[in-house]
């Protein structure tokens, strides 16, 4: 009901938001064309259900050394990158010979994935199983019914320190394996006032959790303290005054990096170093879509987006250079644009790109990329990868210029 | 601003409560649950404050009449020495009077926090009016006490004798050492009655200021001072500090429990004995027309303070402490100081006076025409501050596990019961020396260049850091849960250490000692073994994972992978438990673990075929297939397989049998033979229960002294030692005859308790029928073994029971979960011949024993709360949920719905049956023995047959109609503080 209302509060007030912010609206940080151009993914390979995967619904994605963890709507995946091969666990109640296996995979749909730098173990959300450890080839499960956990719909999970958090749709459970205490964070002991909990991330002694209509929260692991990260115009799809804070408060992601916190809305994504905000709009940057369904960073000034629409990638902050990789609908054939300043200068005809534009998990890895979308995974092969911008790259020799330099990032 | 009152006493401020009841509110406020029905958390307040109103004549002298009871000297009897017996044979490690399990039914409020309790009040004034009516704070105010029903709702408990039965059902200890029948509590409330008069009235008794010093005679009003302000010596004339204040000092062992001997002598009564008819008649005869407590004439010799002026009494005294310290040392405010106090001269000079004769004369000559014989009277009263020392008990070495320093003709044996670790030298074959380490010491690994050994202490979940050359501790680590295994990589790198009772390996840095990450273990890691290439370690798990209900065990080996220091796999024994020594082949293609194949789904009578319990080992290999056999014999079993130990030319494993005194030879090149010959089907199916086939490969039996457990084979392959860890030595084995040839005497004593013969009757296979398990192969160093038995007694198929702890068992009779067996004697005597041993039973002189051994087994101290600590901000929310008496909507729960009617302190079990709603299809009976909650984490599974992996499971699947205490009404959060407070009883 109350979101109701505020749709009726942004219809009345895009006419009037649009002309107020106009002025307001700055320029790109600079129009000077750069030195040079971000790194372009050209070589993909696509793994799927043909391939090994339980499923090609990807719902998570986490690169551990020469493993890569695949979380699919039907089981867990774990590529071995050094040899190809693919082992899959899938829920225990549907192993070919119909007999229960205690030490199974205890839930059918993997949408979490992290690994605990430490032991090694993967811990695992489930989408209506809880939580599972997955130590050396044996599953502990952890749900509602047999531990503090607070909700069996997992989102996100994330290892700080000798704990697990799981992004929870009731909630953000904290779990100390070495103590078995189970905490609970909700609108009772954290400024959340939605609970239903879509990711979190650790970084540097910070939590972050991305919360469905409570914006970015940061949890100081050290003092207990909570600082909350909203959109000063409360929750209106539209930025009244651009760069003054988060862009909406339905957060899907949060990826902290090098002093700097990337997230992502329903709405757009944004970067915070600290002191300052900057927003992305789709019409503005190049990136396929404002509807962002996850993020992950590779460092203060690159991080890629999982839209519903494409991968977006904020390839070198400074030059605002941005790669957006979609898949044609006719050809089937992958397409990376670049622009810079929200201006398309090029495009790379591939024969593969990301496997579908519906993507819904990311992890980088090394000069790897990993792409999660609803028909299997994506494997960006960052072969003469490089941060930052350079002249004349390699992939130039495969692109196209944009049809006019000039005409608007579309 | 909170309201606050204040009880008056004496015209002067004696309990100030508002800032309690402040604490509890920011308490409640930040609780998640609604707590509008509970706003206000009562707190103690203490007895003298009660005594405000409830003394006198008008008031039936209840206060008096409880001064002189036992229940007022409850915690001072836990000074004595029997209390001391008592704890031991209650496997309490520490004091009684800071025991919180002896504290429970010793003193009020022994579990609440400093919060819940008014500085007025003090534990040691023992068994008050609030253990009995509930703490006082919210229904003392007269106004409302004169309102039962107003009374009640603020927390006024009018006591039935079930709340008598909470303390005073018979526990085993106390009968075992005080010799007394059990108290008949119809009877004992006769002695403690304190009826309130028909014809009461609220009045208060007058009692007279005492006299003020000369030096403070204008000081009329005596105004509370307290100590701070004066910086303990005041600006006049020194003031009475009452002895509780001593007490603060002049308590425990090392001060010759010198409050508690005041507090049991007449001294402390003389108050109270001026309410009795006996003192109205004294005073009568003096001319003393109004009531005694009240006339300056008797309490000059009836109470501290009236004798001798003094510059007033500060707010720790109260008049009703009848003849305190200070009544013979003088008003303490000028010399209680520590640092005044440890000067003897500084303490003369503050008023510390010296007691004499004519101190006591000026109040017994010729009082009342009683004799008075002053020597027999001191030595009545004496309390030197160093007294005895206790007659130390017996302490056995118990040697447990061994290992060779490097490079040296050392050797290491830890000894579980003497705390330390005994070095051996194996040319000589003795006894060279003995390091004092922490409680209970297990297992003992050194570094590669053998200058420092690692020891984990059970007890005190910590490793101790020996230095070899030195052979003294130099460091101490804090790892996890009962420590057992341990172990440093080739490269000296890491430290393993194996917490039992976390089911965790705490990886430390070896050189830093700095703890840098924790593995999962499965349950209960037990031993460890390098392969000889060094890349990986094997680790025992003794119990079995948690399964489905009813099916079989599955125990497994934890894969170490040394490089990365991270677990690299598991590999599992089905049908397996107890998996505890291990040891690589030196090929590096299997490990042999021992083990134990419990066939706990069949009933017992299944025992005289010889196959409830069989035992044997497991091979893992390398890659991680996994063979078993077994070490039986169709005549004779080899139960309880401890260690085993490989010769460096992989010839042959020894392995020790703990309750059969023997170690086994097996001729490893015929076991693989064995395997190798036999089709896949046969050794996975056939052999693991093939009694038979250790014929093929045992070489022999070698005999050893009670109850092998550790066993190592000397680098060149000529000798092999076993810790024979009930007989204080170790077993020299020849290899090339494969005889015992010495016994090396670790020097413990040599008389056999009957608490040794116990364990050792415990430990012992010969009390089984073909000699098929010990009472230690279902009771694991008397713990649980984590598996559901099909017991015989109530028919076959019937009643699955879950294993429990025997820890602390002693006073939580009955026992068995029907609760039907009213004593430990009874539970291990006949009964346990014919349901579970098939043999004769033990005799008398044994059952006493065995009886006996399983009462001292100790309990661990609480890992999540230690002694004295404070309750977490969740322990503390969960403490507020388990004594709650409202849902979260406010509606009263029940009182026998609520948690504390069942499972109150200190053992947090009415030691009754109830049913509460868990009944499964295999049961017959619905009501079952309440547990005692005591260390309850460490005890898992849970609910009379095990149903419960987790203490969650409890509520969250087995109390649908909430028959298990109120809890469907629970929010999640609370849920968890609630578990998070169980964990600390």
């Amino acid at each position: 009901m109350r979101h109701r209302a505020v749709i009726l509060i942004v219809a009345l007030a895009i006419p009037i938001a649009a002309w107020s912010a106009e002025p307001a609206s700055p320029p790109p940080a600079s129009q000077t064309q750069a030195k040079g151009l971000p790194y372009v993914y050209t070589n993909w390979k696509h793994i799927t259900k043909a391939d090994g995967l339980p499923n090609d619904h990807i719902f998570a994605v986490k690169a551990d050394g020469p493993r890569v963890w695949i979380g699919t709507e039907d089981g867990l995946a774990c590529l071995d990158k050094r040899t190809g091969e693919i082992r899959s666990w899938v829920y225990k109640d549907e192993n070919k010979d119909g007999k229960e296996d205690t030490g199974g995979l205890p839930w059918k749909v993997v949408t979490a994935i992290d690994v605990d730098p430490k032991t090694g173990d993967v811990w695992l959300g489930l989408f209506g199983g809880g939580l599972a450890r997955f130590s050396a080839g044996r599953f502990d499960h952890f749900h509602q019914l047999n531990s503090g956990l607070v909700s069996d719909v997992v989102y996100g999970v994330a290892i700080e320190n000798d704990n697990v958090w799981a992004a929870t749709t009731a909630g953000a459970s904290r779990y100390n394996p070495k103590t078995g205490q189970w905490t609970i964070f909700t609108e009772k002991n954290a400024p959340m006032e939605e609970i239903w909990n879509y990711g979190v991330a650790y970084h540097k002694g910070k939590v972050y959790l991305a919360v469905w209509g409570s914006g970015c929260l940061e949890y100081d692991v050290a003092t207990g303290r909570w600082k909350e990260y909203l959109d000063p115009d409360g929750e209106m799809e539209i930025d009244l005054h651009r760069d003054d804070g988060i862009i909406h408060v339905i957060v899907t992601g949060a990826s902290p990096v090098d002093g700097a916190l990337w997230i992502s809305t329903y709405f757009g994504t944004c970067r915070y170093d600290g002191r300052h905000w900057r927003g992305f709009y789709a019409h503005e940057t190049g990136l396929p879509s404002d509807f962002t369904n996850n993020v992950k960073a590779r460092s203060a000034d690159e991080c890629y987006f999982a839209h519903d629409k494409g991968l977006g990638v904020v390839a070198d902050f400074p030059t605002e250079s941005v790669v957006a990789y979609t898949r044609d609908p006719k050809t089937l054939r992958g397409v990376a644009k670049v622009y810079q300043h929200g201006k398309h200068l090029y495009t790379v005809d591939m024969e593969k790109g990301v496997p579908h534009n519906f993507i819904i998990a990311l992890d980088t890895d090394g000069n790897d990329t990993w792409v999660g979308t609803s028909k299997g995974l994506g494997w960006a092969i960052g072969t003469g990868y490089y941060a930052g911008v350079k002249e004349n790259p390699e992939w130039l020799s495969k692109a196209k210029p944009a049809p006019s330099a000039t005409a608007s990032a579309k | 601003m909170h309201p606050s009152y204040h009880l008056l006493v004496n015209g002067r401020r004696l309990v100030t409560i508002g800032c309690r009841v402040g604490a509890f509110l920011a308490v409640a406020i930040a609780m998640a649950a609604p707590v509008w029905a509970q706003a206000r958390q009562p707190v103690f307040i203490g007895a003298r404050a009660c005594a405000e109103c409830h003394d006198g004549k008008h008031m039936g002298d209840q206060f008096s009449i409880w001064m002189r009871t036992r229940h007022a000297k409850a915690y001072t009897s836990l000074a004595k020495p029997e209390a001391k017996q008592i704890a031991i044979l209650s496997g309490i490690p520490v004091e009684p009077q800071e025991s919180p399990m002896c504290l429970g039914c010793h003193a009020t409020g022994a579990e609440a926090e400093d919060w819940e309790k008014d500085d007025a009040f003090s534990l040691k004034d023992g068994v008050q009016c609030e253990k009995c009516h509930g703490p006082g704070s919210e229904y003392a105010d007269p106004k409302v006490m004169m309102d039962r029903k107003l009374a009640m709702s603020k927390g006024l408990v009018i006591p039935s004798l079930d709340t008598c039965r909470m303390c005073h059902l018979e526990k085993g200890s106390h009968t075992a050492v005080l010799k007394r029948p059990p108290i008949d509590i119809d009877e004992a409330i006769q002695k403690i009655a304190h009826p309130t008069p028909k014809t009461w009235k609220f009045d208060k008794l007058s009692i007279p200021p005492p006299a003020p010093a000369a030096a403070a005679a204008d000081q009329r009003k005596v105004e509370p001072v307290s100590l701070a302000a004066t910086g303990g010596n005041g600006t006049s004339a020194p003031k009475y500090t009452g002895s509780l204040a001593c007490g603060t000092c002049h308590a425990g062992r090392d001060h010759g429990f010198q409050f508690s001997k005041w507090r049991a002598s007449k001294h402390a009564d003389a108050y109270a004995s001026l309410s009795t008819p006996e003192g109205w008649r004294i005073a009568a005869e003096m001319g003393v027309q109004v009531d005694p407590r009240t006339s300056t004439t008797c309490l000059k010799c009836h109470s501290t303070a009236h004798r001798e002026p003094a510059g007033g009494v500060l707010e720790s005294f109260a008049v009703q402490e009848g003849v305190g310290c200070e009544a013979c040392h003088g008003p303490g405010s000028g010399y209680s100081a520590e640092a005044v106090m440890k000067d003897k001269t500084a303490a003369a000079n503050a008023g510390l006076k010296t007691v004499a004769k004519e101190t006591c004369l000026a109040c017994h000559a010729n009082a009342h025409g009683k004799p008075f014989d002053y020597e027999a009277s001191l030595k009545a009263i004496a309390h030197p501050t160093k007294i005895p020392p206790l007659i130390e008990e017996v302490r056995y070495k118990t040697p447990i596990n061994l290992a060779l320093r490097p490079g040296s003709t050392e050797m290491y044996v830890t000894c579980e019961a003497a705390n330390t670790v005994i070095v051996v030298d194996t040319a000589m074959r003795r006894k060279i020396a003995e390091i004092a380490v922490g409680g209970q010491p297990q297992d003992v690994c050194f570094t590669p260049d053998g200058l420092r050994a690692f020891v984990s202490n059970r007890l005190d979940d910590t490793v101790s850091v020996i230095d070899a050359r030195a052979r003294k501790v130099v460091a101490t680590i804090a790892v996890g849960d009962e420590p057992h295994g341990v172990l440093v990589d080739r490269a000296g790198k890491y430290l393993y250490v194996l917490n039992t009772s976390s089911d965790n390996v705490s990886v430390i840095d070896a050189s830093t000692l700095q703890e840098i990450k924790i593995l999962a273990a499965s349950r209960s890691p037990w031993s460890l073994a390098l392969s000889p290439d060094g890349t990986r370690v094997f680790v025992t798990n003794s119990l079995s994972r948690f399964v489905p209900f009813r099916t079989p065990a599955m125990s497994e080996v934890t894969v170490i992978d040394t490089e990365r220091a991270a677990v690299d796999d598991r590999v599992v024994l089905p049908e397996t438990n107890l998996l505890q020594g291990v040891a690589w082949h030196p090929s590096g293609k299997f490990a042999l673990v021992t083990m134990l194949r419990t066939k706990n789904l069949v009933p017992m009578t299944r025992l005289t075929q010889g196959w409830t319990i069989t035992n044997g080992l497991g091979i893992v290999w390398a890659d991680g297939r996994v063979d078993q056999v077994l070490l039986d014999e169709p005549g004779i079993s080899f139960p309880d397989p401890t260690d085993v130990a490989i010769t460096p030319d992989g010839r042959f494993a020894l392995v020790t049998s703990s309750s059969t005194d023997r170690v086994a030879v097996v001729d490893v090149a015929k076991l693989l033979a064995m395997l190798d010959a036999a089709p896949p089907e046969e050794r996975r199916k056939i052999i693991p229960n093939h009694m038979g086939k250790s014929a093929e490969f045992l070489v022999t039996h070698i005999p050893t002294k009670n109850s092998p457990r550790g066993i190592l084979i000397d680098p060149a392959g000529k000798t092999a030692y076993a810790a024979n860890a009930l007989d204080d030595s170790i077993t020299v084995i020849d290899l090339a005859t494969f005889q015992a040839v010495e016994r090396i005497d670790l020097d413990g004593p040599k008389e056999i308790t009957k608490a040794r013969f116990g364990e050792r009757l415990f430990n012992s296979a010969k009390i089984t029928f073909r000699r098929q398990f010990s009472c230690h192969s279902c009771h694991p160093d008397g713990h649980i073994d984590d598996l559901t038995y099909d017991i015989e007694s109530d028919g076959i198929g019937n009643d699955p029971v879950d294993n429990r702890t025997l820890r602390g068992i002693l006073d939580t009779a009955p026992f068995k979960w029907a609760g039907t067996n009213p004593s430990l004697s009874r539970q291990c005597g006949a009964r346990l011949a014919v349901f579970f041993t098939k043999v004769a039973p033990f005799t008398p002189e044994e059952l006493s024993a065995v009886d006996y051994y399983v009462c001292t087994i100790p309990r661990p101290p609480n890992r999540y709360r230690p002694l004295g600590a404070k309750l977490t901000d969740a322990q503390r929310r969960g403490k507020m949920m388990f004594e709650r008496t409202r849902t979260n909507d406010g509606r009263e729960i029940p009182i026998e719905k609520r948690c504390t009617t069942c499972h109150f302190p200190p053992l947090y079990t009415d030691r009754r049956r109830h049913d509460v709603g868990t009944k499964y299809f295999l049961d017959k009976a619905s009501e079952f023995d309440v547990p005692h909650l005591n260390n309850i984490y460490d005890s898992a599974p849970y609910l009379h047959n095990g149903m419960a992996d987790t203490l969650e499971e409890i509520w969250t699947r087995f109390n649908p109609y909430d028959k298990h205490g109120v809890t469907n009404d629970m929010t999640k959060d609370q849920l968890n503080d609630l578990i998070e407070y169980l964990k600390t009883l």
